[in-house]
């Protein structure tokens, strides 16, 4: 493939493989991404229109007011703002609630920048542990509150968890988690990066008080790209606006929003989530076909001698962690090239995205394959198999 | 030179992301349905239609 500019490559990976990289997936851009992302990509493009009062979701044209409040409706809260990365709407919560000492709840499987938005405001994280499926349950979350408020007498500050997990793509029991945060009075924020995007979510159903999702991963968006969502009950206290006033000139920036650091994500990155907005509202609708996809690979994927699934089943999501020990990494015991004869393998067959040189327990997503891609992927993995004398039932 | 030629410049643009797509679709096979080829042969006249514009323009 010939280089963009020196040094740097064209990324034509889409085009000429089926990428099963477990977080690439949904945030691959569709068409109308793309063409933004020619027409807006200048540096402070989203301001040409930029009027009174001068923040990026009042700008009326291209019309990103109408935007976020269609944004907040699709997830079913009452604000939204856009967000550089889901990392960025955890921050923002976080920063508005929690002081140097409170404890913040959060998963066993939380991201990482769970905790960095927690230590980042001097907070103490305490995990849930999983029950033997690997989820996180509401019991569970009302137990570790107990032990919290025994051992620093103070209740925990936010409950914030995954809706599915970075780790197995499991679907965390978040209605049990939001009714037990209810019951203690503590606001909960619900993870929805892996979610937010591809299925349908709705926040005030969900119990949630804020929401967070990803562009990136989930909403067909450029890096880095969030939604940041609220109820009107929280909304003056995360999107609060700035009360400071320069000590010699006087000068107030009063409209300005304290934790989203005045304009967030402007340019290309916003026009083109702006752009993927019809499609991503149509294909969460089409969540269940993604399932049965899914769901169809991991039986072909099973009837391969020594697979296994450590991801709950049936899947409930495309994000799936899979144990092939019991398989392929029997042969890249012996392999001259060691795990990476896989990685061959699948690249000989035009698919990338695994963990290349990991044969034993690794990650996968389907998302948006379409079923003969589907198809494809499954019978290479089992005409691998066959070629290495593994048996395929 | 008149606006035509870079409004032209984005057609031709936009439909070889209509073109992308279509890769992406069908890949690692490209086996094209009916519909796909007959998208194929828009995307290609329209960027060839746009081409002739454009040529025609900045030649003048």
């Amino acid at each position: 493939m010939k280089q963009m500019i020196e040094n740097i490559e064209v990324r034509a990976k889409e085009e000429l493989f089926i990428n099963i990289h477990p977080i690439q997936a949904a945030g691959r851009l569709t068409p109308e991404a793309m063409k933004a992302v020619i027409a807006y990509g200048d540096g402070y493009s989203t301001c040409d229109w930029c009027r009174k009062p001068f923040r990026l979701d009042k700008i009326q044209r291209p019309p990103i007011d109408e935007f976020h409040a269609e944004l907040a409706k699709f997830v079913g809260m009452d604000q939204a703002r856009v967000v550089p990365g889901a990392r960025r709407g955890f921050q923002a919560v976080v920063s508005s609630l929690v002081e140097k000492g409170d404890s913040v709840i959060v998963s066993s499987l939380a991201h990482y920048t769970e905790f960095l938005a927690v230590e980042d405001a001097g907070g103490i994280v305490k995990e849930v542990p999983l029950n033997e499926k690997n989820v996180v349950t509401g019991e569970n979350t009302a137990q570790k509150i107990e032990k919290v408020k025994k051992e620093t007498g103070k209740l925990p500050k936010l409950i914030m968890m995954d809706h599915f997990d970075y780790m197995f793509g499991n679907e965390h029991d978040i209605h049990g988690i939001a009714k037990v945060a209810k019951e203690y009075g503590i606001p909960f924020l619900a993870n929805c990066a892996y979610s937010l995007g591809v299925m349908p979510i709705n926040g005030r159903e969900m119990g949630a008080n804020f929401l967070v999702g990803s562009g990136h991963k989930s909403f067909a968006s450029p890096a880095p790209s969030g939604i940041l969502a609220t109820t009107n009950e929280w909304t003056e206290k995360v999107f609060r606006t700035t009360q400071m006033v320069g000590d010699v000139t006087k000068r107030k920036f009063g409209i300005k929003e304290v934790e989203m650091m005045g304009c967030t994500l402007m340019g290309a990155n916003l026009i083109a989530m702006m752009a993927s907005f019809p499609a991503v509202r149509e294909r969460v609708k089409h969540w269940d076909d993604e399932i049965k996809k899914i769901n169809y690979f991991m039986d072909k994927f099973l009837k391969i001698e020594g697979n296994k699934v450590l991801s709950e089943m049936p899947r409930k999501h495309t994000l799936t962690k899979v144990d092939t020990t019991g398989s392929f990494d029997k042969i890249a015991r012996t392999h001259k090239r060691r795990g990476f004869f896989f990685s061959d393998e699948l690249k000989e067959r035009r698919i990338v995205g695994e963990f290349a040189g990991a044969t034993r327990q690794w990650k996968l997503n389907t998302y948006g394959l379409t079923w003969n891609q589907i198809k494809y992927l499954a019978q290479a993995f089992q005409d691998i198999a066959k070629k290495y004398g593994i048996n395929v039932a | 030179m008149t606006e035509k030629a870079v409004e032209e410049t984005f057609v031709a643009l936009f439909a070889l992301i209509d073109l992308r797509q279509i890769f992406r679709d069908t890949k690692p096979t490209y086996q094209f349905s009916d519909e796909q080829k007959r998208q194929i042969v828009e995307i290609i006249e329209k960027v060839r239609h746009s081409l002739d514009v454009i040529e025609k323009e900045l030649m003048k």
